[in-house]
């Protein structure tokens, strides 16, 4: 109650206005971010891969056969430090030129899974009544169909060609249903909330309190979703790269680990090991970088740390635990 | 009773939607299998065959009749399904149901096997670590987990064939059992299957239980919270009765729904896993179908996998509804 | 410097359970965060004792420290004794071992909690949980059941149909109630009542403090409740204890503390509660806020709020007042608090 008193009497200019608010959306959260080893790790993997697909290209030069001698080991030599392939295609090359397509990928699934989870469960939960049990119908439906095999008969069936945003889409055509589910009854219990029903009550529209009530409260599990999706669509594309069973024009670090078992034998020759562990390493570094970001996302949407972080916003009982009533 | 009903309803819509899906892909996409199929059979049989002809042969293949109205061939094709019937395979030259029938049971043991091993595992740690919440075992179990947890199945199956298959020598690389057995009810073959199993379950278990570890972690935590817990403490019950009828329970049950979806993802998953060890389950075929553009396997293996999930599924979905109270009435799982 | 903890006579009185310089401290990183303060009070057999504070007051902790459960990292100090029967031999429950704790629990002192909902385990009926509280005591379970039917009958509730639901199938009122009897199954003297009202409606509330007394005359039980709502309390107990801010500031008979209470928190407390006899402009909210635990004033508690604080109140923690017969007050300036804080109305008719 006092807080409300001393904020009111409190008239803020619109120069610290502005400063507050960059230091809650911005700087609180990088520090929330820095603080943490996990979340600092992870964010250095993911800006490394980041970079990786965007300048890394311009700096390595592109894979083609007989760059250097056949099969060189990894770490051997400083021109192919990840050794080269059968055909003497030099690995670091394959990996850097396949990143771009990659995160394309990764982005276009992630995005359009947390897009069409979170619309679907926030307007069936919102809504309730009909549009309700249409929506979740539909949603449990797709929610039995098993994910990866629907991509590979969709894959095979649509004659698509090796367009990575289409191929993200459809890796994750399915997984929207999950989030959706979960937002849903996140929204059913927000939806009766004191503050949500107050806003509804001063005559606010249904887009704006989804969007300024609903919405945020949602984040740590849309981030968390997002981050599920992207490393889903990583483990789904180069599994079915691997196979063999989906179409593509650029190397792609499925493609390669099929090359390596297929043409040269990875899982039974050691000399040639390395050009199939060197993909399967760049995945799970990648998959870990992801997760630990999102669990320091986590953090960040976690208001009591939130709060201890942002320097404008009095953290006043901040580290005292609530040692009142139990 | 009406709540079984109503699920058991759902399971069959689902059935009905993906077999009504799978026709109107077949029968409908330009450029689709059916086409394929047609240009196939006219470049193997040349000009001898009749279009009459060749969409006869479609029609036994795929139970489409091409030359029938839209309607006509749905409900043919519906009918066919329904009754089993699944058309013929044009890699292996018999019905599917004969090819993927088969493979099905291997499947199922591997997938469930998997999962099983996975979610008991990973539960029974994950208690341990909640227990131990904070101790160096904690913190190394949730950096284990994290690891594992970012690691997909298939490269656990490729390291587990070179070092452990064709390194070591320890188990075999590929097959269901060794060919020299006769199936049946015999130790020796038993034997060999759980031996020819073991490389493909663990691949898909060890990806699978740092999930569930923490997950069960992080709800444990959550209920030793719990107001409760500490009444049943107050109360002087024995520690065993809190720690598996207060706990246990009440922290495995929120991960039931994660259990559903892990079963999707499990099958999907054992379709990469059967082709790294070359075991003739209903993925193993589904991929041998798309590489020999056999569309009627490829749409089989496509149904029965689904099939076989719905069923899953609805058994771990009514399972719930009998171990959660609050789960009746169908206002089930939105308490996560 | 501990209060004078011979303030409260024995002899005079029967008491069940008795307090004195009880503390509870949590030992943070850089401070130490008080949140009981040298409280000595006693519970007397037969009657019902309503300790008010504002939420964070301390109060719960007085309840959890009076049958040695304060959670950890919470200390307690201070003595508890408890009298099982009329002149015998105290138990000193803070030096009780884990396994005397246990049968002392729920067998002589219970506790009902304030969210009877989160107080049963989701996914065991009701019945579970007398059986098992039965058989973890070694009671004979038959015999049990039978008492947790009629504890349950005296309750107004029906025992076959509470007994075989879930909680989340009972009302707020019925849970509360089947929490009631839950602690009451094995025949307690103490029931020691942590706002076991607070999240029900105005009606049930009254239903359920009603039928206390009737439960209370039927077990011989002497109660222990906890509130922030005085006019609620005032009406039921024999006794109220006012804390603030982890520490007593005036114990005395219910009549006497509302009507003629000498502590200016108590009489801003008493103007500051919303009253369906009383008109609103009357309604006075008190200035200020409660101190943080971890760093409570030197003196009394309640100087920084208060209309008549003098520097020996900053400075020196006030000592008991004997102000009326049987009612204590910890105000230097007692004498003071009726003319500075006054009552404009004829406060909640008891």
């Amino acid at each position: 109650m006092s807080e409300f008193e001393r904020m009111a009497e409190v008239s803020m200019t619109n120069a610290e206005r502005r400063r507050q608010w960059l230091d809650e959306a911005v700087l609180a959260p990088a520090r929330i971010v820095w603080d943490d080893w996990r979340a600092r790790a992870g964010l250095l993997v993911v800006v490394t891969y980041l970079l990786l697909g965007t300048v890394g290209p311009l700096f390595v030069s592109e894979p083609k056969p007989n760059q250097g001698p056949l099969l060189v080991g990894a770490f051997r030599t400083l021109e192919y430090p990840l050794g080269t392939t059968a055909s003497g295609t030099n690995i670091l090359s394959q990996i850097v030129h396949a990143t771009p397509s990659m995160l394309v990928m990764i982005t276009a699934g992630a995005v359009f899974t947390v897009v069409l989870g979170t619309a679907i469960g926030t307007l069936a939960g919102y809504k309730g009544g009909q549009t309700d049990s249409v929506l979740m119908t539909v949603t449990d439906i797709m929610m039995t169909v098993p994910g990866l095999p629907l991509t590979i008969v969709l894959a095979t069936a649509l004659q698509i060609k090796g367009n990575p945003a289409v191929i993200g889409v459809l890796i994750t055509i399915n997984a929207w249903a999950g989030l959706a589910r979960a937002i849903r009854s996140q929204v059913l219990t927000i939806r009766d909330d004191e503050y949500v029903e107050a806003s509804r009550i001063m005559g606010m529209s249904t887009p704006t309190i989804v969007a300024g009530d609903i919405i945020p409260n949602l984040m740590p599990y849309i981030t968390m979703n997002f981050v599920q999706q992207a490393r889903a669509v990583i483990f789904g594309s180069v599994g079915l790269y691997f196979l063999g069973v989906l179409p593509y024009n650029k190397v792609n670090w499925g493609v390669m680990m099929n090359a390596a078992v297929n043409r040269a034998g990875a899982t039974s020759s050691p000399s040639a090991f390395h050009w199939l562990l060197m993909p399967m390493l760049t995945i799970i570094v990648l998959a870990l970088g992801l997760t630990l970001l999102a669990q320091g996302a986590d953090r960040i949407f976690n208001p009591r740390v939130r709060a201890r972080h942002a320097k404008s916003v009095a953290s006043g009982d901040g580290d005292t635990p609530n040692t009142g009533d139990i | 009773m009406s709540y079984v009903l109503k699920r058991l309803g759902r399971s069959f819509l689902t059935i009905f939607v993906v077999v009504s899906a799978s026709f109107g892909l077949i029968r409908l996409l330009p450029g689709g299998p059916l086409d394929y199929l047609r240009a196939q059979m006219i470049q193997q049989g040349g000009s001898d065959l009749s279009t009459a002809e060749i969409n006869r042969r479609i029609a036994a293949q795929t139970n489409i009749a091409v030359d029938e109205p839209v309607y006509v061939q749905y409900i043919d094709y519906m009918t066919a399904i329904f009754r089993g019937d699944f058309g013929q395979s044009i890699w292996y030259d018999q019905s599917v149901a004969g090819v993927i029938g088969p493979a099905i049971p291997w499947t199922v043991f591997l997938t469930a096997t998997a999962l099983f091993l996975a979610f008991t595992v990973g539960v029974s740690l994950g208690a341990f670590m909640a227990y131990k919440e904070g101790s160096t075992f904690d913190v190394g179990s949730t950096g284990v987990g994290l690891v594992l947890n970012s690691t997909p199945g298939y490269v656990v199956a490729l390291l587990f064939i070179a070092f452990l298959g064709y390194r070591l020598q320890l188990f075999p690389t590929g097959g269901r059992y060794a060919s020299e057995l006769t199936p049946g009810l015999n130790v020796p073959f038993l034997a060999s299957v759980l031996y020819h199993g073991t490389l493909p379950i663990l691949s898909m278990a060890i990806v699978a239980f740092g999930g569930w570890a923490l997950s069960m972690r992080g709800n444990s935590i959550r209920v030793l919270g719990e107001d409760y817990l500490r009444v049943a403490r107050l109360r002087g019950l024995p520690t065993r009765r809190i720690a598996l009828r207060y706990v246990a329970r009440n922290a495995i049950l929120p991960m039931y729904t994660g259990l559903m979806i892990a079963i999707g993802t499990v099958f999907g998953g054992a379709v990469i896993i059967e082709n790294i060890f070359a075991y003739p389950g209903i993925g193993f075929y589904l991929i041998q179908a798309i590489n020999a553009r056999d569309s009627p396997l490829m749409m089989g293996a496509f149904i029965l996998i689904t099939v076989a999930m719905v069923i899953g599924i609805t058994v771990a979905d009514l399972t719930y509804g009998w171990l959660d109270p609050r789960a009746k009435g169908g206002a089930s799982r939105e308490s996560y | 410097m501990p209060r004078d903890s011979q303030t409260e006579r024995r002899g005079a009185h029967d008491p069940i359970i008795e307090v004195r310089n009880a503390s509870v401290t949590y030992d943070l990183e850089y401070r130490d965060a008080m949140v009981l303060d040298d409280v000595s009070i006693d519970l007397r057999r037969g009657e019902i004792l309503g300790v008010v504070g504002e939420s964070g007051s301390g109060k719960s902790m007085l309840a959890n420290a009076m049958m040695d459960a304060v959670e950890e990292p919470g200390i307690t100090t201070g003595e508890i004794r408890y009298y099982p029967e009329r002149g015998s031999e105290p138990v000193n429950i803070l030096d009780l071992s884990d396994e005397e704790l246990r049968s002392l629990r729920w067998e002589e002192i219970s506790m009902v909690f304030q969210g009877a909902l989160s107080s049963f385990n989701p996914t065991m009926t009701v019945r579970g949980h007398f059986e098992e509280t039965l058989d973890a005591h070694d009671y004979d379970v038959e015999e049990g059941m039978e008492r947790a039917r009629e504890l349950l009958e005296d309750l107004y509730l029906d025992p076959d149909r509470v007994l075989d639901s879930y909680s989340h199938e009972l009302s707020g009122g019925m849970s509360q109630r089947a929490l009631i009897a839950l602690s009451l199954v094995l025949e307690p003297q103490v029931l020691l009542m942590d706002e076991p009202t607070a999240a029900l409606d105005l009606l049930m509330q009254r239903s359920i403090l009603s039928l206390l007394d009737d439960i209370k005359e039927k077990y011989n039980l002497s109660i222990l409740f906890i509130t922030h709502d005085l006019p609620l309390v005032s009406g039921l107990a024999d006794r109220l204890a006012i804390l603030y801010a982890f520490e007593l500031a005036e114990v005395g008979p219910s009549e006497q503390v509302v009507r003629n209470s000498q502590h200016p928190y108590t009489r801003a407390l008493l103007r500051a509660v919303p009253s369906l006899d009383a008109p609103l402009e009357t309604m006075r909210p008190i200035p200020g806020s409660a101190p943080n635990p971890a760093n409570t004033p030197n003196g009394c508690h309640y100087a920084p709020r208060c209309p008549l604080a003098t520097d020996e109140c900053h400075e020196e923690t006030p000592p008991w007042f004997d102000t009326a017969d049987d009612q204590r007050t910890a105000c230097f300036n007692h004498d003071d608090a009726g003319d500075a804080v006054p009552l404009e109305l004829e406060v909640v008719e008891s």
